[in-house]
């Protein structure tokens, strides 16, 4: 089973540098999700370790052996494409046995009418053909095996590319965003099929996507990626609670952390510009700097009784909870006249408070909620390295 | 807008469509559709060239010369074993210049550009160039073959080398154009089922069976059926070339037809000959549309 390596792994596409000297390992039997917007170089690291794309510079290692050069099938990977590159002229029973048809297969059967009678064979042959069906059981896939991709759903498409993916019972498994294309609640019943898989076959999967919730849900370790740079590596727990930088606070969660700008003026902290608030706890020495806290983490009060005076934006109601979009009232609100809302603060509480748009309302937090960042370059600050 | 005004507009909007096919319909019905009924009833008379609007309804009496006739049947082999060499012959080679050509090398747009000669080049002015090469005294290729010390050869006047030498120019010409509509259809062979499959532990050809073909095949068919289709009624390189001889042996149906009705000035039983061209190329179509169902079903499934 492979442990990947990389080492300063870097992939330039003429004068465009995609990925910048990458550094990192892969554990045996992790589920691995690389996250990060579109463009950032998540699904070029993928094919690399698939060996359909060639690395630039630096090595990739397989359990510490140099693989950089090696064909696809040496590394004994599966591939799930975003497009699912199921064969479209073969019925489903006939793609998912096919990487065992060609595992089988001999040069001198590429003569021809051998050819034709050799696949028919090894379709036949016993082995690949329990395999396949015991494969097709397991995804229910039996009763479609005689049909064409053509004729499947998106979903049905989806587990088809699975059961091929799965056949060869590889050690290595790559996913290159398998569940952008399925509708909403497919997807969502796919992501937990797929976490799923992952504990019964016990094998290391790398998932690329730029979706939080599908990171969060089913990696056991996250690398976050931007422009060709790892921004953190961590578990989804504490890539969620302790963000590395204001890119990784504002990526994952949805809503993003609210980050405001803060400033310190004789010793007292002001937030968004001129609202003073009484911190009652340490905080950062420094003039300016990001304040960072999560929607769950703040309170909605009636006005005047949290620290932070507001006004209601936007209400989000998604049932269990609602997410409430407020404006911090800084004392400047009159001399705004943009008709979208930027910078809002957002609040969620569980259940439905029956705000109103417009509305006054306040906000709370509790001070070991907050998390510093430098107004500069974005990186954490650590209260107790000050 | 009054009610009357819209349903005004909306008799006028049902009429459009009939107004925009009208001209097409004309222009078949005037130029082929008329044609075509004129010949096939002429086929069933005796009419001679010096008086084409005199001829005498004698039923099938043409069609039961034309099975009586050896010349027919030879004229028949000529038209099958010519469509069949060059669709074989073409369609091969323009599929294999399309892969030669699909991936990237040095000079690529230039050897495109080549092979793409023939079919640039009008059929005339090919068969004239190509009549100069075969020319039994001073052609290029019996220099060659001189050089090579293998004596001249009859390229167009012996019946052994006739019909190969026109077989030449066809596929020099056909060979292009299945060049052409591979290479279209290779470009859009999706890339992630080419990688799947190499994924999946396909070689080059396994990928290639897997992937390419099935993607390419409906373009090499539809290739095929045209290249079949011109053959039947391919006129100028062969009439240019060998004037359907040496001993009929280049006479295809279409060249036979030239001779029998200007020649020999019997345009009912060149009608005749018309016809089964006609039914020749109607049969290869049917044979495509029904290829093509049936693929279609399959594939649905």
């Amino acid at each position: 089973m492979p442990a990947l390596t990389f080492n300063k792994v870097s992939k330039t596409f003429g004068d465009h540098s995609v990925i910048n000297a990458f550094n990192a390992d892969i554990h045996d039997g992790e589920f691995l999700v690389l996250l990060g917007p579109s463009g950032c170089g998540k699904s070029t690291l993928l094919r690399m370790i698939a060996g359909l794309s060639d690395i630039t510079s630096g090595d990739l290692l397989f359990d510490g052996s140099v693989a950089n050069d090696w064909e696809p099938k040496k590394r004994g990977v599966a591939f799930v494409f975003q497009t699912y590159a199921l064969y479209p002229h073969m019925t489903v029973r006939e793609n998912i046995a096919f990487p065992l048809v060609m595992d089988a297969f001999r040069k001198w059967y590429h003569l021809p009418i051998v050819n034709i009678v050799a696949r028919h064979r090894l379709m036949k042959r016993a082995d690949i053909a329990e395999r396949t069906l015991s494969i097709a059981r397991q995804l229910e896939l039996e009763p479609l095996l005689d049909r064409r991709p053509a004729s499947l759903s998106g979903g049905q498409r989806q587990r088809v590319a699975l059961a091929r993916a799965l056949v060869r019972n590889p050690d290595l498994y790559l996913l290159d965003e398998p569940l952008s294309n399925l509708d909403a609640k497919l997807r969502t019943q796919m992501r937990s099929e797929i976490s799923a898989l992952h504990h019964k076959v016990g094998k290391t999967f790398v998932y690329v996507t730029h979706d939080q919730v599908e990171a969060m849900t089913m990696a056991t370790r996250i690398i976050v990626m931007n422009k060709g740079i790892v921004q953190q590596v961590d578990t989804p727990d504490e890539i969620y609670d302790h963000p590395a930088n204001t890119f990784v606070a504002r990526f994952v969660g949805s809503p993003p952390m609210n980050l405001i700008p803060a400033s310190v003026n004789n010793d007292a902290l002001q937030l968004s510009g001129k609202l003073a608030v009484d911190h009652a706890a340490p905080f950062p020495s420094r003039r300016h700097m990001t304040f960072g806290v999560r929607p769950e983490k703040l309170s909605l009060h009636p006005a005047g009784e949290g620290r932070l005076p507001a006004q209601v934006a936007v209400v989000e109601r998604l049932g269990a909870e609602t997410v409430i979009g407020c404006r911090l009232m800084t004392g400047e609100e009159h001399n705004d006249q943009r008709l979208l809302e930027h910078d809002l603060v957002f609040v969620r509480v569980s259940g439905n408070p029956k705000v109103k748009i417009g509305e006054l309302c306040s906000l709370d937090y509790q001070a070991n909620d907050v998390l510093w960042f430098d107004i500069d370059n974005g990186d954490r600050i650590f209260l107790d390295q000050e | 807008m009054s009610v009357s005004g819209l349903k005004n507009r909306s008799g006028m909007a049902r009429l459009l469509p009939y107004a925009f096919i009208l001209p097409p319909m004309i222009y078949l019905m005037v130029f082929m559709f008329w044609p075509l009924s004129r010949q096939m009833y002429m086929s069933l008379t005796n009419t001679r060239i010096v008086n084409p609007n005199r001829g005498r309804f004698i039923g099938l009496g043409n069609y039961e010369r034309l099975i009586e006739d050896p010349a027919f049947y030879l004229s028949l082999k000529a038209t099958l074993t010519y469509t069949v060499l060059t669709v074989v012959i073409g369609v091969a080679l323009g599929v294999v210049a399309a892969l030669a050509i699909d991936r990237p090398f040095k000079g690529r747009a230039v050897v495109r550009a080549i092979l793409l000669f023939g079919w640039a080049v009008p059929g005339v002015a090919a068969s004239l160039i190509w009549l100069w090469m075969y020319n039994e005294r001073s052609g290029v290729f019996n220099r060659i073959t001189e050089l090579l010390g293998i004596g001249r050869f009859s390229w167009l006047t012996s019946t052994d080398y006739a019909l190969g030498s026109v077989l030449a120019v066809t596929v020099w010409q056909v060979a292009p154009f299945v060049m052409l509509v591979v290479l279209a259809a290779l470009q859009s062979v999706p890339q992630e089922v080419r990688e799947a499959a190499r994924i999946d532990g396909a070689d080059g050809i396994s990928t290639f069976r897997a992937v390419t073909l099935p993607h390419i095949r409906p373009s090499i068919q539809l290739a095929a059926l045209l290249v079949a289709v011109w053959s039947i009624r391919r006129f100028d390189i062969i009439y240019l070339l060998t004037g359907g001889g040496p001993l009929g042996s280049t006479s295809t149906l279409v060249v036979k037809l030239r001779q029998t009705a200007f020649e020999g000035h019997e345009l009912g039983m060149a009608s005749a000959y018309g016809a089964v061209g006609l039914a020749l190329a109607l049969m290869v179509a049917a044979i495509h549309y029904t290829v093509e169902q049936r693929r279609m079903k399959r594939m649905s499934r």
